[in-house]
């Protein structure tokens, strides 16, 4: 589904990620790990073009995205992204955040969207704060609706760019139970997250990042029990 | 039109309870009837205030026009990612630029001068007020320009992140999140730029429209004393820009009331 070919990017001289290669199928449930500065975060945002390449492919779906002749905002749609610090629309009641894309780019109309926002915002266990404002909600329920946001285009990819990492402790779990859920239900996923718990539970494959380049991927459990990469072992001894 | 004086006035017009009242405060009756009745005066405050009001009004939609577009074209330049800039954009982001050097560059009153005598030379009172709206809306736009532009650049560039990540493109994204927000964020020093835009209507009268600054200098001119018209020339406008607070007030706190609930 994408395939990423030689995936360099630099930030003026300062080069962040130094070739990747890598191939997502559908269904899977990839876990991206490794120290700040390693590059999973860019490498996560270059998927849907946030960050543009300096060289290299992406393709998604057989289109390569990287490509200006193809029209980037429809291949955004197919994916949903779920950010750090939410990102919600302060302006916008819970129910318009979620409805504005779907109505804005002709996907639904007015009806639809809202029996759309209804259903999401029930999936993710919010139901009585439809008309609430993001200022309103607790950081684990923004993120949560953050999630039901990206959903509503009914994206074919959710990537999520360490999506608890700026939540008080006790709502990483309500948060991580949503994702759970979603990956239960067959989304294709790619998560960059400091939660080895989830990456254990849930990835169908983890990797490891270190200085832009991926040094280690295996399945989570001899990913967890026997690390190769001197780095990994550093690493998951520090976080574990 | 023959010159009223304190004496006739004394004789022919004062009210017979005004001969008890001490000579200062007859002498003041006398300049404000001068000033506002004799000869229905007032009228030439009211047509004057006519003006000032077009044109604040349709300098201030002007300027607003001018300068949100303006922050469109500069914020869109400048959020532009290095190695693939739009050349067309950077040619309108440089006449812009130019526009904001040259305007906040010159006196206000030398634009007007400029835009009455060489540029435009209106002949009809029509003629004179739009010369007045351009002058006015287009100094004022590059005012709105730079402050529209900082409440974009208020905006954190997270909104514009999740805009496009849903497959927005960058118009609605501007339009539907991030204009809106930075709309309520400019909107104390959008009315502070509608406060100086509404005095400095007081210039066009040197490009001889007769706006309410250029009546109470024709009053002053038949009456020889500047006391009673310059004072409440003054009131006039104080009264104009305390009612404007207010309403920028009563708006600042609906839009406010609408993310709370």
């Amino acid at each position: 589904m994408i395939d990423v070919k030689d995936l360099h990017k630099a930030f003026g001289r300062h080069e962040v990620l130094k070739g990747i290669n890598e191939h997502i199928a559908k269904g899977e449930k990839v876990v991206i790990i490794g120290a700040s500065g390693s590059g999973k975060s860019t490498f996560l945002r270059c998927l849907n073009l946030l960050e543009h390449p300096t060289s290299g492919t992406i393709m998604f779906d057989g289109v390569d995205i990287t490509d200006p002749k193809n029209d980037i905002n429809k291949l955004r749609a197919r994916m949903g992204m779920v950010f750090q610090q939410f990102n919600l629309f302060p302006h916008l009641s819970v129910r318009e955040n979620i409805k504005l894309a779907p109505i804005k780019l002709g996907r639904m109309n007015e009806s639809e969207a809202d029996k759309r926002a209804l259903e999401l915002i029930e999936r993710v266990g919010l139901p009585d704060k439809a008309d609430a404002y993001p200022a309103q909600l607790s950081g684990g329920q923004q993120q949560r609706i953050a999630i039901a946001r990206a959903l509503a285009m009914n994206p074919e990819v959710m990537l999520f760019d360490e999506p608890t990492s700026a939540l008080d402790p006790e709502m990483v779990g309500e948060v991580l139970q949503i994702m759970k859920e979603l990956a239960e239900d067959g989304m294709t996923m790619v998560v960059v997250t400091h939660e080895m718990g989830f990456a254990r539970s849930v990835a169908t494959r983890v990797l490891f990042m270190d200085e832009g380049v991926i040094a280690e991927q295996n399945d989570p459990g001899e990913f967890f029990s026997n690390p190769q990469h001197p780095r990994l072992r550093e690493f998951l001894s520090k976080v574990l | 039109m023959g010159m009223l004086t304190f004496a006739v006035w004394q004789e022919t017009f004062a009210p017979i309870w005004a001969q008890s009242l001490p000579e200062w405060l007859q002498s003041l009756l006398f300049q404000l009837y001068q000033t506002f009745i004799y000869q229905d005066r007032w009228k030439w405050f009211i047509s004057g205030l006519k003006v000032t009001l077009i044109v604040t009004v349709c300098a201030l939609a002007l300027g607003v026009v001018i300068g949100i577009l303006i922050a469109i074209v500069r914020s869109a330049h400048d959020s532009q990612r290095a190695g693939s800039r739009n050349p067309v954009l950077a040619v309108v982001d440089a006449v812009c630029r130019l526009y904001l050097t040259v305007i906040r560059g010159t006196p206000m009153m030398v634009q007007l001068l400029i835009m009455g005598f060489v540029i435009f030379i209106p002949k009809t009172e029509t003629d004179m007020i739009v010369c007045g709206i351009l002058a006015l809306g287009i100094n004022s736009g590059a005012y709105v320009a730079e402050i529209a532009r900082s409440g974009i650049m208020s905006i954190g560039v997270g909104q514009m992140e999740a805009g496009r990540s849903l497959g927005l493109n960058y118009a609605q994204t501007m339009r539907y999140i991030i204009i809106p927000q930075a709309i309520k964020n400019i909107l104390p020093a959008l009315g502070n730029e509608m406060i100086t835009l509404l005095k400095d209507t007081s210039l066009v009268s040197v490009i001889a429209l007769r706006d309410v600054t250029k009546q109470a200098q024709n009053v002053v001119a038949v009456t020889y004393n500047a006391f009673v018209p310059y004072i409440s020339l003054a009131a006039i406008y104080l009264v104009m820009v305390v009612l404007l607070s207010k309403l920028l007030g009563v708006f600042e706190r609906r839009m406010r009331e609408s993310d709370r609930r």
